[in-house]
């Protein structure tokens, strides 16, 4: 389990500015949202801290351990980096069983067999998808693809777990169960989450801290409770109003 | 290690589609270009090329277009198995076809001569545009279909409700809109035409009409230095005037690009014919008889006579098969050797498309639009053009230096004809391979990347069992033109180093005239790529083959 520290960090795609000024340090174990319009940088920041996108400037740490410095650089591949990581799409590979796609990542560990067998199993049991091992990805609802992905991320045992707009392709129901879920598995795992949303429902109900983006910069950074009530700029007022 | 693949990739494909172009285009001096347009006899074959081709375009346009609307929009009777049967000829050599028409309608012992005295001679302009156009109207209505596929059927339903009915819809909407598929049908198949080789050796070689791939073949094969001075400058002068119109079809096509294409359509309903259906079904199926079974069944009646030239169904036999299969000393060795090429050369594009296109797919680096331009180079370049261009750079051009005293020359080897087939049909391989990217959401490469796979553990667990399909198709559409492979073979092809393509040319142009030996091996090869087109079909579910 890490910390994340983002000291700096900015990323243009050659000449449009998609993040900049990017300061911000998550605890271990802390469950931070990125919150914000569609276009405001979230997911590209998300991005960064997976090795998907690399920044252009600044520094990005995990615990003391710098990850991406451009100047010097540094980077670490995504694959090294240990996170994991549920996509929006989920990313779900068809061509393997949910058995099979939850274990790849043990399987390129090199663990052994029986190990992968029965870690595989346990994770299965805590997304609730026990008894589902041998279906493909067209044979499961969107809801139960969303659980592989989350038990594909969590069997690694990652230094940092991050969820990209998860919940949004599901039906409200569904994603009130969800939300409870994925907060207890973070408890229960003393995980480090970051979560991208642009639901501030979402992100009130479920994280420590809330980080507000707009255009590329951070707009606010807080508990629920305080960019709900003292909210910095006009924006942040706006954005929060606009969602009750 | 993925940058420096991509960068030997990059330098792979300039060297081999793009160097030997430019060395053909850099031999000819001012003096040659004079020289060919002194020449009564190439003049005229430049002519010649250009009525020839025109004549086959404008008749492709007039068969392909009204097809590809009835297989799409109509409720013609049998329409399913109509669009399958007339895509068929696009993968079968038209060669095959002059063989069948020869054997039909040769003006001294032609089946249909003999049998209903009616006096046709397939030695003609007429005959040769025919036999073109019964193969090469399926570049028109392939592109046509595709676009009628994606088009808004409701601009044809707001038509009906407007008060046309029929073959009015097709005249007013239809028709118009297929402007942009119209130009570029047009300029494929006259391409096509003005490429060709076979055809117009089988059949315009005896009508006296020389075109200008049939002239470059001539003066290389010569032997002279000033027959081979000829046939280059011939070349840069073809390959020129085809890069040239195909530069013009593209800037055309761009230009109109928003024009036709409406949003999609769940269920496209279907304009009913009427009292036209009857009879239209009847005329397709006669046209399908005309330019596929007729040709094909000439082919059979020769491979099984046992006397040439007197037809009947008395003197049938398996003798010409027997004789051109075990006796005939190079049939094995041509058999055996293209299905060496056509294998490694599917083999090769297929692994290199693989890798390549992920670059291109899923990079932004420098250089992926110079490779795509230059892949499709060859793909365009006439294939009597890029053969010469390759004789010449290997045997005096660059790549026949001494290299460290060693003379590296590949002239006359299997490996150059090897070579040429795949950079001619790489461009296939690439998109077909490009397109199977295409329908892969990068997040499952990414999700791959975050569970700790490298690059290559990536490209082998993911990419590898999900373009399978792709993968396969390219293998197919590799392998299949390869097999038969004549217009490039028969430049590159000598003693030993025979092919199917140009053992059947050999056969019917010189030794086996009497024997029905073209026909026996044309008949394997239509059965063959009948089966190879019937597997994958089946092994991809209908999303590849015809």
């Amino acid at each position: 389990m890490s910390g994340v520290h983002f000291e700096n960090v900015g990323k243009k795609f050659n000449d449009s500015v998609a993040v900049s000024d990017f300061n911000l340090k998550i605890a271990h174990g802390e469950f931070v949202s990125f919150l914000g319009p569609s276009g405001c940088g979230k997911t590209t920041t998300l991005r960064m801290i997976a090795g998907l996108e690399e920044n252009t400037h600044g520094k990005i740490y995990f615990d003391s351990e710098v990850v991406s410095q451009p100047d010097k650089k540094i980077f670490l591949a995504p694959e090294k980096r240990n996170v994991g990581m549920v996509f929006q799409s989920y990313a779900i590979w068809p061509h393997m069983n949910v058995f099979d796609n939850v274990a790849y990542p043990l399987k390129l560990k090199k663990l052994p067999k029986d190990q992968i067998n029965s870690e595989v199993l346990k994770i299965l049991e805590v997304v609730e998808l026990k008894g589902l091992e041998l279906r493909r990805a067209h044979e499961l609802s969107g809801g139960q693809q969303q659980r592989v992905a989350l038990a594909r991320g969590l069997v690694m045992k990652p230094r940092i777990l991050l969820l990209d707009e998860p919940l949004s392709n599901l039906d409200a129901k569904l994603r009130e169960k969800m939300r409870k879920d994925i907060c207890k598995i973070q408890q229960e795992f003393q995980l480090t989450m970051v979560y991208v949303t642009h639901d501030q429902k979402e992100a009130f109900q479920m994280s420590d801290r809330v980080v507000v983006m707009n255009r590329g910069r951070i707009e606010q950074i807080g508990t629920p409770d305080e960019i709900r009530h003292k909210p910095a700029s006009d924006f942040v007022a706006d954005f929060v109003r606009s969602g009750e | 290690m993925k940058k420096f693949s991509y960068a030997f990739g990059l330098l792979l494909i300039l060297t081999f589609c793009v160097a030997p172009l430019l060395y053909l285009f850099s031999v000819p001096e001012a003096s040659n270009y004079a020289e060919v347009f002194k020449n009564d006899n190439t003049v005229k074959a430049a002519v010649n090329t250009f009525l020839v081709s025109a004549a086959v375009g404008f008749c492709c346009l007039l068969m392909g277009l009204p097809l590809s609307w009835l297989l799409t929009r109509t409720d013609l009777k049998f329409k399913k198995y109509f669009r399958s049967w007339y895509c068929l000829p696009y993968a079968i050599p038209p060669f095959v076809g002059a063989i069948g028409w020869i054997i039909l309608a040769n003006p001294t012992s032609g089946v249909l001569n003999q049998w209903f005295g009616l006096g046709l001679n397939i030695y003609s302009f007429a005959g040769l545009v025919w036999v073109e156009t019964s193969f090469l109207f399926t570049f028109v209505l392939l592109n046509a279909l595709t676009l009628m596929d994606q088009m808004d059927s409701s601009l044809e339903e707001a038509a009906r409700l407007s008060g046309a009915s029929g073959l009015r819809v097709f005249i007013d909407i239809a028709f118009p809109l297929l402007k942009p598929a119209m130009i570029s049908g047009f300029l494929l198949s006259f391409l096509a035409t003005a490429a060709s080789f076979g055809v117009p050796a089988l059949i315009g070689g005896p009508a006296r009409i020389y075109l200008m791939t049939t002239q470059i073949y001539t003066f290389q094969r010569m032997g002279t230095e000033s027959g081979l001075q000829m046939s280059i400058a011939i070349s840069v002068i073809l390959a020129v005037a085809t890069l040239a119109l195909l530069y013009t079809a593209q800037v055309f096509a761009s230009r109109n690009k928003n024009y036709s294409v409406g949003g999609k359509s769940s269920r496209p309903s279907n304009v009913p014919l009427g009292k036209w259906n009857i009879p239209l079904t009847t005329l397709l199926a006669f046209v399908l008889f005309l330019i596929f079974i007729l040709p094909i069944s000439g082919v059979l009646l020769s491979a099984f006579s046992a006397v040439q030239g007197s037809w009947g169904f008395s003197n049938l036999t398996f003798a010409n098969y027997y004789r051109v299969l075990f006796v005939t000393e190079e049939t094995p060795r041509a058999i055996g050797q293209s299905l060496l090429l056509g294998f490694s050369a599917a083999f090769i594009c297929t692994i290199f498309s693989f890798f390549f296109n992920y670059f291109i797919q899923r990079t932004n680096w420098f250089g992926r639009k110079i490779a795509a331009v230059s892949v499709s180079l060859p793909f365009s370049t006439p294939g009597t053009v890029l053969a010469l261009a390759f004789i010449l750079s290997f045997s005096h051009g660059f790549f026949g230096a001494d290299f460290f005293g060693i003379e590296l020359s590949l002239y006359n080897t299997l490996f150059l004809i090897g070579l040429v087939y795949i950079i001619k049909y790489l461009s296939l391989s690439l998109k077909t391979v490009g397109d199977g990217y295409q329908q892969i959401h990068p997040s499952l490469e990414e999700a791959a990347r975050i569970s700790g796979a490298s690059w290559w553990t990536v490209m082998y667990t993911i990419y590898w069992p999900l373009l399978r399909t792709a993968l396969m198709a390219s293998m197919f559409l590799v392998f299949m033109p390869v097999l038969s492979e004549l217009t490039m073979t028969i430049l590159l092809t000598g003693p030993g180093l025979e092919t199917i393509g140009s053992l059947i040319f050999q056969l019917q142009e010189y030794s086996d005239m009497a024997g029905g030996g073209a026909a026996v091996l044309s008949s394997l090869v239509v059965l063959f790529i009948l089966v190879l087109n019937f597997s994958l079909k089946t092994l991809s579910k209908g999303r590849y083959g015809l």
